[in-house]
């Protein structure tokens, strides 16, 4: 199986869970079935903050702090945004072994950036 | 207004932008960005970073089945997305940090000038490359792809490959710092300028907006301003929209569906440009 394809398959199984995970969590969170830390009626009035004061108001986690509040309704999403914005990076470390050393070496250095991105 | 009339209100809204984009054949991610940011309350960098979710989940969404049927390069496509992927970076930093006036002036200047881009660029089917650059073939950017359309394999190369590094780092930044997606730009960049068949350059442009995206959505998620509430209904509707405009794209006129296209983005930049030069 050459390289396009491996990162196809995994691609695809890493978009279905992403999906699943995150319309389950919305469905919790809009309905209420877990508390969230910003409560509905309280986001209405905060969403029109920029980030940095909105963030300041409501007490909202930052950088992988979140981790620490999926026990909320709101934070709960965050799995499935998180799968979106990983599956990449997985799939290029899947394919490394499968290149050539030249886009080996370029997706060596693609993983790197992309950890960068999501530790910054 | 009742909290939840918002998130019933956003899918509306791109449900329709779901149909309009694929009609139009842009992302959904261009349209979002200036028309939530002009008929919604939400601050610009919740908006812009639902924009750049949107963009990339419907990238990622699209992108096996066209690795597969290799309508999407994946030598093709990595040099362009690390490039554009480290300048996405510093776009998402840098529109974090300017003031909301900056920014919103900067994103109706770049709205007017991607309209101006969609009624001005041509395409080219199959572009001519009669010989490829000395760069572009030690990356191993060239193959081959069946086109059922033509009921042949067409085998392609590409050239120009510094220039478009250069031009794929610029269109990096805009994406990171405005959430707009990049296909508006990405398929003229290969199609235009490297010369890549347009089926291959549509293709590989959603592959490359899935990395370059991808790295950009870490800084909205790392800054907290991915707000689920804004994003899930909205990429529920652009993803259902999308559909059911596949569907319809058989009867529309997809020409017609352009020009209204463009009228929206120009009358959305206009007020993203006026309401940061507060007028």
């Amino acid at each position: 199986m050459s390289e396009q394809h491996i990162y196809a398959r995994w691609l695809d199984i890493g978009t279905r869970i992403a999906f699943v995970v995150l319309l389950l969590s919305f469905f919790v969170y809009v309905f209420g079935l877990i508390d969230p830390l910003v409560p509905h009626q309280d986001l209405v009035r905060l969403w029109s903050l920029p980030v940095d004061h909105y963030v300041s108001a409501t007490g909202a986690p930052t950088g992988w702090a979140w981790l620490q509040h999926l026990h909320r309704g709101d934070y709960l999403n965050f799995l499935g945004v998180a799968v979106f914005t990983t599956i990449t990076l997985v799939c290029y470390a899947r394919i490394v072994p499968a290149l050539p050393r030249l886009q080996a070496a370029l997706a060596a250095i693609q993983i790197a950036v992309l950890l960068a991105a999501a530790l910054l | 207004m009742e909290w939840w009339l918002w998130p019933i209100a956003l899918f509306a809204i791109t449900f329709a932008m779901g149909i309009v984009a694929v009609l139009a054949g842009v992302g959904g991610g261009v349209l979002f960005v200036p028309i939530v940011g002009a008929l919604f309350p939400f601050h610009l960098d919740f908006v812009r970073a639902a924009g750049l979710l949107i963009a990339l989940t419907s990238a990622l969404s699209a992108a096996p089945s066209l690795l597969v049927a290799g309508l999407a390069s994946l030598r093709l496509a990595m040099p362009l997305a690390l490039i554009g992927s480290v300048t996405s970076i510093i776009g998402a930093l840098v529109g974090l940090a300017l003031p909301t006036n900056a920014v919103q002036i900067a994103l109706g200047a770049t709205i007017l000038a991607i309209a101006l881009l969609m009624w001005r660029a041509g395409r080219s089917e199959h572009p001519e490359v009669v010989r490829p650059d000395a760069l572009g073939a030690a990356l191993g950017m060239h193959g081959v792809y069946h086109d059922p359309a033509l009921g042949r394999d067409v085998a392609w190369q590409v050239h120009r490959t510094p220039t478009a590094l250069f031009a794929f780092g610029g269109i990096g930044l805009l994406a990171g710092m405005f959430g707009l997606g990049a296909g508006w730009a990405n398929v003229p960049a290969l199609n235009l300028l490297m010369g890549a068949p347009l089926k291959l350059a549509v293709g590989t442009s959603g592959f490359v907006l899935s990395v370059v995206d991808t790295s950009a959505a870490w800084i909205y998620l790392n800054r907290g301003a991915v707000l689920p509430m804004i994003v899930v209904p909205s990429l529920i509707g652009v993803m259902v929209g999308a559909k059911i405009g596949a569907r319809v794209l058989r009867v529309a006129s997809p020409r017609v569906v352009r020009r209204i296209v463009l009228l929206v983005l120009v009358v959305a930049g206009s007020r993203a440009l006026l309401k940061g030069l507060g007028i």
